[in-house]
Order: structure tokens, then sequence, then C-alpha cells
């Protein structure tokens, strides 16, 4: 395999880790909690901006840099939570929506926050001198990953416990859930606010990556991306929503490379978007739980009473 | 004279210019259970909903064991022991029977996200417990068989059954029934008030809206008849049965 196809091959790689970090995030607000949040891309932003202006004028290292990230994107979540969890579902939709563009707006035209259009150079968190491509890829690979392993463990505790239970039960009926003591707003804005964290981290991450990010890099295409992964994975299921961000990726990718290869009439790219839509509203039809279903709640004291029930059934 | 466990007092609830809930008092006594009837539109299900907290009450004030809980929200009602299940059953229908029963438990420590991640130790015996205590009522409530199923596999009679299964869950002191006998069929509907007799006489109190009175008037122990938003009459359910005022609500003139 030559080079130059390793390295694209390994962009890949480390695009599908910090976007599998962003659909986690949705997947807990939308999957588990019913909460659409249609303004994803406003906390990924949120993070890459932070990071970015964090490291351009302070000297802290990477790792700080990314916890500010996140604490920022929480933060934003906070607020927007406050008026958008008492609104019917829709309306939500329609607030995250507004959000994600007024942000980007906000630093498309406040220059001195970020260089509005001319865009901001963000420094990679590791670097070396003398560092090649392929090293740069490797490194990438291994934070991006050690950070989604991290994220993962914390969404399957999470959402495998009585936690989890009532996040599902405030997604299937909230005034009910309420009625069962569950203070809905709560957990609401608890699940808001650790999903706009973990977008955060993403955004921070996808900034040190790149190295280089303007306000056109966060498009509300990149929300649909997002959505398109949890959609295609499987709602509250945690492993189909990875299976979901690998192959939106590819995908994604895929159409890109043959772009080189086909003659089309028409770009690419914006077939690709079609197609997007296509998919989507093909499995909305005929696999509307995506491709991993939603497993029943398994803790500890509902194996135990499985196993009962198989005992008495045989 | 012993206190009384829900004192509603004057209790008033507008929407627009119609006062649905107009000055209305009764008590719920310890350990009875206690009826609301009257006729459609009323004002039954709106007093239900201030007495748990959905609606606040433009005036008067309702007591719950003692405290004043007009204030509060329904969740914090549910945490002083008041449970109310609703008239449609309100069930988690993509969720197990038992999910939906565990939901119910009060003070689960595996409810908080903290919890839920770090300190998850604490509760695996806790859920133990409670799966137990589930399954023990699934099997007074003959839903046992249904327990890994979703609820929306469910029938509607089993629906009513476990809508009273979850809200028993709690261990309240005060259960609120919204006709828990309604669109079941009679037997179906004299056998869950069975159960409610049955969850009496273990010291819980109920307080319920039924229509179906020829069931209803053989289980309660006090009457009250609704009118227009207002108390019409109270008694004992053999002296109401008699009362000529009571046909007149139902029947009119």
């Amino acid at each position: 395999m030559n080079l130059g196809l390793l390295v694209y091959s390994l962009d890949i790689v480390v695009f599908i880790g910090i976007f599998a970090i962003v659909a986690l995030s949705l997947n807990l607000e939308y999957g588990f909690t019913g909460l659409g949040n249609f303004g994803k891309v406003a906390f990924f932003l949120a993070g890459a901006y932070t990071y970015a202006i964090v490291m351009e004028r302070t000297g802290i290292p990477f790792y700080l840099a990314l916890i500010i990230a996140m604490l920022v994107s929480a933060g934003i979540g906070f607020l927007v939570s406050l008026p958008a969890l008492r609104l019917r579902e829709d309306y939500l939709a329609i607030v995250t929506l507004a959000i994600g563009e007024v942000l980007r707006l906000v630093v498309k035209t406040e220059d001195s926050l970020a260089h509005g259009v001319w865009g901001i150079n963000v420094p990679p968190a590791i670097h070396w001198s003398g560092m090649s491509v392929l090293e740069m890829r490797m490194v990438n690979i291994g934070l991006v990953y050690f950070c989604l392993i991290l994220c993962f463990i914390l969404v399957q505790l999470m959402t495998r416990s009585p936690y989890g239970r009532v996040l599902r039960a405030i997604r299937e009926d909230e005034v009910a859930a309420e009625a069962l003591g569950k203070n809905r707003v709560k957990y609401k804005a608890q699940i808001f606010m650790l999903g706009s964290a973990l977008a955060g981290l993403g955004g921070g991450l996808y900034a040190q990556y790149m190295q280089y990010i303007n306000p056109y890099m966060f498009m509300p295409m990149v929300t649909f991306t997002v959505w398109i992964m949890v959609i295609v994975g499987g709602p509250a299921n945690n492993r189909g929503v990875l299976i979901g961000a690998v192959l939106v990726t590819l995908f994604e990718r895929g159409a890109r490379i043959i772009k080189d290869y086909l003659l089309l009439p028409i770009d690419p790219i914006n077939l690709q978007y079609i197609l997007f839509g296509v998919l989507v509203i093909f499995l909305l039809a005929y696999r509307p739980q995506g491709l991993l279903k939603e497993r029943q709640l398994e803790t500890k004291a509902i194996e135990g009473v499985q196993q009962w029930k198989n005992r008495s059934s045989e | 004279m012993e206190e009384s466990l829900l004192r509603v007092k004057e209790v008033g609830k507008h929407f627009g210019g119609l006062w649905a809930v107009n000055r209305a008092s009764l008590d719920v006594a310890r350990g009875s259970i206690t009826a609301l009837v009257g006729p459609n539109g009323s004002g039954k299900t709106t007093l239900f909903n201030v007495v748990f907290g959905l609606h606040k009450p433009d005036e008067g004030c309702v007591y719950f064991n003692g405290e004043r809980i007009d204030h509060l929200a329904p969740h914090q009602v549910y945490a002083k022991g008041m449970v109310h299940a609703f008239q449609i059953p309100r069930l988690f229908y993509r969720l197990t029977v038992l999910d939906n029963m565990l939901l119910a438990a009060r003070g689960h420590k595996g409810d908080g996200l903290l919890n839920s991640v770090v300190f998850r130790q604490g509760w695996q015996a806790q859920e133990r417990e409670l799966a137990d205590k589930a399954l023990e009522l699934l099997n007074l409530l003959e839903l046992d068989h249904l327990t890994l199923s979703p609820a929306g596999e469910l029938s509607g009679g089993q629906r009513k059954l476990l809508e009273i299964g979850r809200a028993l869950m709690a261990d309240p002191l005060l259960l609120l029934l919204d006709e828990p006998a309604a669109g079941v069929n009679p037997l179906l509907g004299r056998k869950i008030f069975e159960r409610i007799e049955l969850f009496r006489q273990r010291g819980l109190s109920f307080f319920i809206i039924e229509h179906r009175l020829e069931i209803l008037f053989d289980f309660a122990d006090w009457v009250y008849v609704m009118d227009k938003g207002k108390i019409a009459i109270e008694g004992k359910p053999e002296k109401v049965a008699k009362d000529s005022t009571f046909y007149k609500v139902y029947l009119g003139d």
C-alpha cells in the first residue's frame, strides 16, 4: 500500500472517532431521552472554538484546553436548556436549529473573537519537531480513540442502569414519568449539558486535528450528518451508533474519492446529500429501529429475573 | 377527631371564565376508600390534578399528611407518598412490564446520574429487592407471566392492572385512582376493586373517581358527589344512593 493512501485511510479513521463521540452524545439526547437536538453543531462549534481561542491566548496544556472546551459547551448547553426544555418536542428542534446558526454567525462576525471569516489556526495537541504526517495521524488516532473509549464507557454505564431507565421513561411519556416522581426538567437538563459537553470534546479534538477552523466548517449539515449516524446505527443503542458513525463517514468519504473517477453531469458531493436523504427515508420506512435494535435494559437484578423466568418455563 | 390523610379546603380552579372546581372541600380518612362521583364535566379530574400538583389551585389549599402541598410539583407530591394512576393508562409502552414497575419505586438510589456511573455497587442490592417486590405485586395482579414483555403488548384490562400495580410499587400512603374499572369487563372491574380492598386492608388509603357505581358502592366507605365544580352531597354509599338530589345531579330535573 502506498503511503498516500495509508495516510488518507488513517484520516478517515480519525474522523470516524471524532464523529462517533458526537453521535454518542446525540444518542444520549435523542435516542435515550427523546430530546430532538437539531443544533448539535452549535456545541461542536463551541468546543472547537473554545479550544482554539484558549490555545491561541494562553499556553496551557492541551488536555486542560479540552476540559475547558467541554465546560464551555456544557455551559452553553445549560443556558439553552433553560428555555428549550420547557418546550414541546418540535419547538425544541426549531430552537436548537436556530441556536446552531446564531452561534456560527457570532464567531463569523465578531472578528475580535477568532478572526471571523479568516478562521483561526489551532496548534495540534501533541507535537514534536520533525514529526511525519504518518506519526501525526497515529498520535491523533491514539488521542481520539482514548477519548472515544472513555465516552463509550460513560454512556454505557449511564444507560445500563436505573438512571437509563428513567431516561427512557421520559422519552416514552414525560408526564407519566413526572407523575412517578421523576423530576423531568432536572433529568433533561443533565442530559442536555452532558451531551453538549461530549459534543464539545468532539469539537476540541476536531479543531486540534484540522489545525485550522473557520465558520464555514460548522454548517447545519454537520448536525444532520450526526443525526444520520444515529438513525442508521439505531437510536438508543450505543454500539449501533458507533457502526452508524463508521458507515456514514465511509459513505461521505467514498463519495469524495469516487468524484475523481466518475464522470457525472452533477457534483457528486451534492449527489451525496441527495443519497443521504434517500437513505434516511428508506431506513425510516423499512427499518425505523436502525441497524441494531434498542435492547431491553439489563441490570443484575433483571438478569436474575430472566434466569428465574427461564427456569420456571423449562 | 382524627386528622384526615388528605384535606382539600375551599379549593377553586378556573380555566378562563369557567370555574372547573368551585370552593370544593373534602377529606380522605386514613385507611379508607373514599369515592368521588359526578356527571362528566363536573370537575372531578381537575380536582385530582390539583391534588397531585399538576394544576396549581387558584384559591384554597390542600393538606396531605399534615403538610400543605398545593405549591408542590407532581414529583414532590410523589415523594411525600401520594401516587396517581391515570384514567387512560400512561405506561411506558416500549419498556418491559418489570421496568414499568421498577420506575415507580420511590427513592431508588440508582436513579441518580452520579450513582449510575460511579457508585454502582450502592444500588445493585436495592434493585434486586425492588425486582422481588415487583414480582410479588405482579403475581397478585396476575401479570407475572408478562414480566419481561413490553408493556405495549398488554391488553386493555392488563394495562389497567399494571397502572395500578405501578402505583402500588411506590409504597404510597394514598393512591388516587381515576376510573380504575372503566373500559374493562364487569368481572375484571369487580376483581380490580377486590384487589383495592385487599391493599386497603394492608393499610393503604384510596381516593377513587369511578362511574361504575354498582361496583363502587359495594366497596367505598364514603362518597362525595360533585356537580358543577361543587361538592353537592356526601355520605355513606347507602345514604347517597337514597338521596333524591343524587339522581337530580346525574339525570337532571
